[in-house]
């Protein structure tokens, strides 16, 4: 049983606002991503869970036990941090049996836990090494057992790959995630790598300066952003954003006319999109010249400029236009996400 | 050597090699020209008829019956005691060295690892005093000494000694402990270590080369230091440096020169014999930027 549960958890250095009260509660066994841009306190967040920083504010629990005031070693977590922070003075398997020596775990059972951990991570053939002979990939994967190996309640990772190359950083990702379906523990993860958040989540925290935008499964979130900022982070290309005003149902704005808004309260108002739900067509919603296009392999991206901002269509990969030349998009208000300019939140569409 | 940039013309190449022969020959010639001459009569090595004789021994032969002679050195060890001299360095050296490395590791490691702005003026005063020289503090503490009956004894000047070096060692081994990322610490704390066990553990055994390279520069302090030993200490617990100076000092005495010229060659020698030993982790100390795992 490990749930955890942050209320109105808060961290300020004077007036410097590093996390404002977040409130959450992590189920047993659920993979919670915390996902942002650098600086916007997810990684404080981690910490404070971990007890390396203290808190301001509000209350920690884990289990049914308040651990604001334990130290990191009372509060039986682990955690792989970005830089790995092997012991560079001992060997791989040194390094793995570290936390069973310091806890005093049976001397006897030692050896059979680090095989084990080692071999989940498949590191048995460089157990004898120092970390300095190791490459990033296999440094990585040196935290991670020393993580695992003596079952924590909780795992924590701060941006555990990314340290490493594209390629390694897939595989990793892979392993992390079979290693979270085996386990069964609860982790919380940080990153700044929305694909990562996707691919990883049971549920991704997004937060931005210090405070949570949206909390939801990686679908929910990448089909209903709770606001701009959400809808501009995730997805890659982000979510395009177009400005312009409403006027009885038909939005406008520079290159762009969607109509069919029925209900939808006039005034200025952000219309997004993501590229993929767009279609180029003969006529459509938005008329403009190429901007630039992108071949993707799979695909190709056309980029217009439409509604004060690029914005980017998918298209087939086949597909090839002169920059200048002038091609339309299909953009149906069946597709569209509205927001509201002032506040960037949602506006849920047929609402008055 | 077959890169091209670093191919040198043959004549730039002699040149650097006969310019480095020579600077060898005289950075090292007063160490050897002291070394052998230990070994003759004073008439030989302040000879005022011939300055060869220092190299032939003309009168050494004449004196003792052979070109060299080990009358020096046992005029100072033996007959001048200077073996006593020799202990209370030992001494007071090693519990220097000890004294300023327990409290240097400690405190470095707490002012490397605080949050706080006080660290860094701690810091700026310990620079402050480790650049006055030593003198300056003695004098303000001979009367006191004598006063309390504390003047004359080993331990009053080892107590100085550190409080000389201790700013100095807490410096150098913050800047250590700084090089050593502060993840070290935090993974290990997380392992299940209080923050003394990551010390212990995890730290300690990372710092080897910065606490040896800070304990041989403390070591160098407190065995070449003259002005505290010097004003602190009685005859009888005398220090080899002061007692060097002593055997200069009383040139009425025929032969007291040769003895400070030989146990100057005493003193020397286990220096050369102690950087040799630890070059490999003085040089790693110096670049601690190996400490990265």
């Amino acid at each position: 049983m490990a749930e955890i549960h942050l209320r109105n958890v808060s961290k300020r250095w004077g007036s410097f606002v590093g996390v404002k009260s977040f409130d959450l509660e992590i189920a047993d066994a659920e993979f919670l991503v915390l996902l942002g841009p650098s600086g916007c306190g997810k990684t404080t967040t981690m910490r404070m869970i971990a007890g390396l920083e203290d808190l301001t504010e509000g209350e920690i629990r884990i289990g049914d036990k308040v651990v604001n005031d334990l130290t990191p070693k009372d509060r039986d977590v682990a955690m792989v941090f970005q830089s790995y922070g092997l012991y560079p003075t001992m060997t791989v398997y040194e390094n793995i049996r570290f936390p069973l020596k310091v806890r005093k775990v049976p001397q006897v059972q030692h050896d059979e836990m680090v095989m084990r951990a080692a071999e989940m991570v498949e590191l048995t053939d460089f157990l004898h090494r120092k970390p300095a002979a190791l490459s990033g990939g296999q440094r990585q994967r040196v935290a991670l057992a020393r993580a695992i190996v003596r079952k924590p309640t909780v795992f924590l990772m701060d941006e555990p790959l990314s340290n490493l190359d594209a390629k390694l950083r897939v595989s990793t990702r892979a392993q992390i995630k079979n290693l979270h379906h085996e386990l069964r523990t609860t982790t919380i993860y940080v990153t700044h790598d929305q694909i990562e958040a996707m691919t990883l989540a049971d549920r991704v925290v997004v937060m931005n300066k210090g405070e949570v935008q949206q909390v939801g499964t990686p679908i929910d979130i990448y089909d209903n952003p709770a606001n701009t900022f959400v809808a501009g982070f995730i997805g890659s290309p982000a979510m395009n954003l177009m400005e312009g005003t409403m006027t009885g149902g038909v939005f406008e704005g520079r290159n762009v006319r969607i109509p069919g808004f029925d209900g939808v309260r006039d005034g200025a108002v952000i219309v997004g999109f993501r590229a993929e739900d767009a279609a180029l067509a003969e006529t459509g919603e938005i008329a403009a010249p190429v901007y630039s296009m992108e071949l993707l392999g799979d695909s190709s991206m056309a980029t217009v400029q439409a509604g004060g901002t690029l914005v980017a269509i998918k298209a087939a990969k086949d597909f090839s236009a002169e920059i200048g030349a002038p091609v339309a998009a299909s953009v149906p208000a069946a597709i569209c996400h509205l927001f509201d300019p002032a506040t960037g939140l949602r506006i849920a569409k047929g609402a008055a | 050597m077959s890169i091209a940039a670093n191919r040198r013309s043959p004549l730039l190449q002699t040149f650097l090699g006969a310019f480095l022969i020579l600077w060898l020959m005289v950075a090292a010639f007063p160490f050897l020209w002291t070394l052998w001459g230990s070994f003759k009569v004073e008439g030989d090595f302040f000879s005022k008829a011939d300055w060869s004789n220092a190299i032939f021994g003309t009168l050494t032969e004449v004196e003792t019956g052979a070109p060299f002679t080990l009358d020096g050195y046992y005029g100072a060890w033996v007959q001048e005691e200077f073996w006593r001299a020799a202990l209370n360095t030992l001494i007071v050296v090693v519990s220097v060295v000890v004294i300023s490395l327990t409290f240097g590791t400690l405190g470095g490691y707490a002012l490397s690892r605080s949050p706080y702005r006080y660290a860094f003026w701690l810091l700026i005063i310990a620079l402050m005093f480790r650049a006055m020289p030593p003198i300056t503090l003695v004098s303000g503490y001979l009367l006191p000494f004598f006063q309390w009956n504390l003047w004359g004894h080993l331990p009053t000047t080892i107590i100085v000694l550190v409080a000389i070096n201790q700013p100095f060692t807490l410096w150098m081994l913050t800047a250590f402990f700084r090089n050593i990322p502060k993840d070290l610490d935090e993974s290990a704390m997380v392992d299940g270590c209080s923050q003394f066990q990551a010390f212990r553990h995890v730290i300690i055994p990372v710092m080897w080369p910065g606490v040896i390279t800070t304990g041989l520069f403390s070591f160098l302090l407190a065995y070449n230091d003259f002005a505290v030993t010097a004003m602190l200490l009685s005859k009888e617990n005398q220090t080899m440096v002061p007692k060097i100076a002593s055997f200069l000092g009383t040139t009425q005495t025929k032969g007291n020169v040769m003895f400070a010229v030989a146990s100057v060659v005493s003193v020397t020698a286990p220096l050369f014999v102690l950087v040799l030993f630890f070059q490999r982790q003085i040089v790693s100390g110096l670049t601690a930027g190996a400490v990265k795992g």
